[in-house]
């Protein structure tokens, strides 16, 4: 090694966080990328070690996931998805039978048969099926009680908006997240449903830019009980820091609520601020551009997917590392025609983070010689942090976004069946599948054969996945999307 | 610290008192898909837990049966949630609960539903003052603990007492003085200090900027106090170039501090160690200038140039991207 990265300064003070930075940078620097050989994603390993997990168990050190189980199916069968791996017929039907036994006989589903439903449990249940459901029989989305999971929802809501996350169970933005993807999947969306939700994950933004878990309605505990609680007003206390995992679930929300809010409405969360508050969680070249979680926090594997995946969602807010953006403004004005063209025309992208450096990250400390990934090294690996590090490598080596064109093509496509709530349905369904890959422009470090497949970015599914399940519960057929060629 | 071991207890499946109850296998009629190898004292808990939940049995026996449950995986929210059920249900002691939830709460500090457990006992005890202390003890075991702070802050806010909030200042005081990194001790900062409600006028602000300026003196590479300082500033709608002569302080390099100069106490100067150019000042400044206009934009520019080159390389797209939107934003 001919460079060696500076360390993060100490400024002649060290403090304890201080200390365990610089034994992190210790171990992380033998870790560095080397110049000679590129860094090798160790696919066979990881679906070696996934494969064992998921057809002969997880090890009794997973008992403290007892009550996650869901949780352990998802981020298995996820990885094989964006690994680009099948699954047999045979494991599938046997992965739906196991989620279906977890299903409450009073709507949602729980950690585990016989456990309480859950909002995080229902959403790792209902993406399960995404990826190894169908329609009919024993194929797992027929069988979900779309109408239960809705009713329990509502009882799970708040007077601020939120959701506690079961009966008697917390509030905090990882619930109403997992709420709204499953309600989006679901079509099970509606005005009551969501009402004074986004003003909860407004609510929930710190000075930092980041998010917080959750927020506090109003102070002191209500004098009279029988009088119906007023709410504070903006800005109502943030319970805890701002937090990479918290803000990715608080930010996929606000992109999930914002098509609904009225028209005119002037509530918004702080982009700029939270731009800035992502970035600054990428680590420097010395922890090998991984991400971490809070500010003065370690980097962590986990957060490659928790920070590194909200740069997508702010393509949403139409923030974007993009160069050319006057340019495709200048084709918009006054032309649907142009929309085609405008994003074919991007002919130049770019990320606001360090795609590079986060791919060495995950690629060179990420990974356990013996297969799986981790937090860093010299860490275990496991079933959590493989998925979280493949689904960052996912969004560093691929810009993802919501096309115009494709959002137009989904409008158009639009069969209206004069349901109740058809145009929120509607915006749901075309809100959910305008994302696409962008073309021509994905960055793979090392061989070509690192390369993993894209993911939605609100939900951390496939497209493919994604439209599956939509267009079986809206009942649309998705028009097929063909990518024009760059000018 | 390990659960309890209870390798020595009778198994429920053994027990006299237990027999009327017909356990539940957690999957019955399937072959399932990455299932857990559980030890036999976690299955026969269980199988018992299950079967409690099918009869809907709300008795003291259960409370015995939850906490063995809890014991063994703490992060079983049922088990937690039945148990509140079943405390209410049974009329027991919650004081005796909030006991047996301290010792929990030490040993399993890192999961959501101890905390979560204390919250509810706490609603219906409505005796916040000794859980000050209480936190505080858990607080010096692991002195970043989300779950911890977020609870402390919902008992602030929750309560909101005068008798409670006195005791939040000298806290953050003594946690940055241990450590000034402690981001979470600089977040608690402002929730007491700017989320509380009303009490942040003048004089707050001029006491919260002299007092996070001296601890950029002492550490001036410690985001967490250019955070808080921008976090006082956006909070009050205060201009960046209040500020601007403190920030030039610290984009010098260490060399052109040799001078001894008059001591300026709104002005802290760096400490002796500090290694200069701090990129948060570099930042900061350059967001002082571009605020100023077409005036300062070639002065910004400037100075995102030399983060994206050389002090803060790592997010060079940003600061490029900064020059891109400020450049194009800028008129003619």
């Amino acid at each position: 090694m001919s460079w060696l990265p500076r360390s993060t300064p100490i400024d002649g003070y060290p403090t304890k966080t201080s200390d365990l930075q610089s034994e992190t940078e210790d171990v992380l620097v033998s870790h560095l990328p080397r110049e000679d050989t590129p860094p090798v994603l160790n696919k066979n390993p990881h679906l070696q070690f996934l494969v064992r997990n998921l057809v002969q168990g997880f090890p009794a050190r997973y008992t403290s996931q007892d009550a996650s189980q869901p949780w352990l199916m998802f981020w298995t069968l996820q990885c094989f998805s964006t690994m680009q791996v099948g699954i047999d017929p045979n494991n599938k039907q046997r992965a739906i039978d196991t989620i279906l036994s977890w299903q409450h006989p009073d709507g949602g589903f729980g950690g585990g048969p016989g456990q309480a439903a859950h909002l995080l449990a229902t959403y790792a249940s209902v993406c399960s099926l995404a990826i190894v459901g169908r329609p009919g029989p024993k194929g797992g989305w027929d069988q979900i009680d779309r109408e239960k999971i809705y009713k329990w929802y509502m009882s799970l809501k708040q007077p601020d908006g939120s959701f506690i996350v079961s009966t008697v169970g917390e509030v905090d933005v990882r619930g109403i997240y997992c709420l709204l993807v499953v309600a989006y999947l679901l079509d099970i969306v509606t005005p009551e449903l969501i009402a004074g939700t986004a003003e909860f994950i407004v609510s929930c933004q710190t000075y930092e830019g980041g998010f917080a878990s959750a927020s506090h309605p109003y102070f002191a505990a209500q004098p009279d009980e029988d009088a119906s609680p007023h709410c504070l007003p903006f800005p109502r206390p943030n319970l805890g820091e701002a937090h990479g995992g918290y803000a990715f679930c608080a930010l996929a929300s606000w992109v999930l609520l914002k098509p609904f809010l009225p028209e005119g409405s002037s509530l918004n969360i702080n982009g700029k601020r939270l731009l800035r508050w992502l970035v600054y969680m990428q680590g420097s070249e010395i922890e090998l551009g991984g991400f971490k979680g809070r500010t003065n926090k370690l980097v962590d594997g986990c957060y490659s997917w928790w920070v590194g995946g909200e740069f997508a969602l702010l393509e949403a807010l139409g923030i974007t590392g993009h160069h050319d953006r006057s340019e495709s403004d200048a084709h918009t004005d006054g032309n649907d025609e142009a929309w085609a063209d405008v994003d074919a025309f991007k002919h130049f992208t770019d990320s606001l983070f360090n795609r590079k450096a986060l791919q060495e990250y995950i690629l060179c400390a990420g990974q356990h010689p013996a297969g799986g990934l981790r937090d860093k090294p010299p860490k275990n690996p496991d079933a959590y942090h493989t998925l979280y590090c493949i689904a960052g490598l996912s969004a560093a080596q691929h810009r993802v976004f919501p096309s115009q064109a494709r959002r137009r093509q989904l409008e158009e496509a639009w069969a209206s069946d004069g349901e109740l709530n058809d145009r929120l349905r509607k915006t749901a369904f075309v809100e959910a599948l305008s994302w696409l890959e962008e073309e021509g422009t994905s960055k793979v470090i090392g061989p070509s054969s690192n390369r993993v497949n894209a993911t939605q970015p609100l939900f951390n599914l496939t497209a493919t996945h994604t439209e599956g399940i939509m267009s079986h519960f809206y009942h649309q057929t998705v028009p097929r999307w063909i990518p024009t060629k760059a000018p | 610290m390990a659960p309890v071991d209870i390798a020595d207890s009778v198994p429920y499946s053994e027990r006299p008192e237990w027999s009327d109850l017909t356990p539940v296998a957690q999957y019955e009629n399937i072959q399932p898909l990455a299932p857990i190898f559980y030890n036999p004292d976690y299955k026969d808990a269980t199988d018992y837990f299950r079967g409690v939940v099918k009869t809907g049995e709300l008795s003291p026996r259960v409370l015995d049966l939850t906490e063995t449950i809890i014991r063994l995986n703490p992060a079983h929210y049922s088990a937690w949630q039945y148990r509140y059920q079943t405390l209410i249900a049974t009329k027991s002691s919650l004081a005796d609960e909030l006991i047996l939830t301290n010792e929990l709460t030490r040993i399993y500090l890192k999961t959501y539903q101890v905390w979560h457990h204390r919250r509810l006992l706490l609603t219906l005890l409505n005796d916040p003052l000794p859980e000050l202390p209480f936190i505080e003890e858990i607080l010096k075991v692991d002195v970043k603990n989300y779950h911890t702070w977020s609870y402390r802050q919902w008992l602030l806010a929750h309560y909101n007492r005068e008798d409670m909030w006195v005791q939040e200042l000298p806290l953050v005081e003594r946690l940055l003085e241990e450590d000034v990194r402690n981001n979470s001790a600089w977040h608690h900062r402002f929730f007491v200090v700017f989320e509380r409600g009303g009490a942040d006028g003048e004089d707050t602000v001029r006491q919260e900027l002299a007092f996070v300026k001296e601890k950029i003196a002492l550490a001036p590479n410690n985001l967490s106090a250019w955070n808080y300082l921008r976090g006082i500033l956006d909070h009050k709608h205060l201009p960046y170039s209040t500020q601007a002569d403190f920030t030039k302080l610290y984009v010098v390099s260490s060399i052109a501090l040799n001078e001894e100069s008059v001591v300026d106490l709104e002005n802290p100067r760096p400490s002796k160690g500090a290694q200069l150019p701090s990129a948060a000042a570099i930042e900061f400044l350059a967001d002082v200038y571009e605020a100023e206009g077409e005036s300062g934009l070639s002065k910004a520019v400037e100075l995102w140039r030399s983060l994206a080159d050389e002090h803060d390389t790592i997010r060079k797209k940003y600061w490029e991207y900064r020059i891109r939107e400020a450049t194009v934003a800028a008129p003619d």
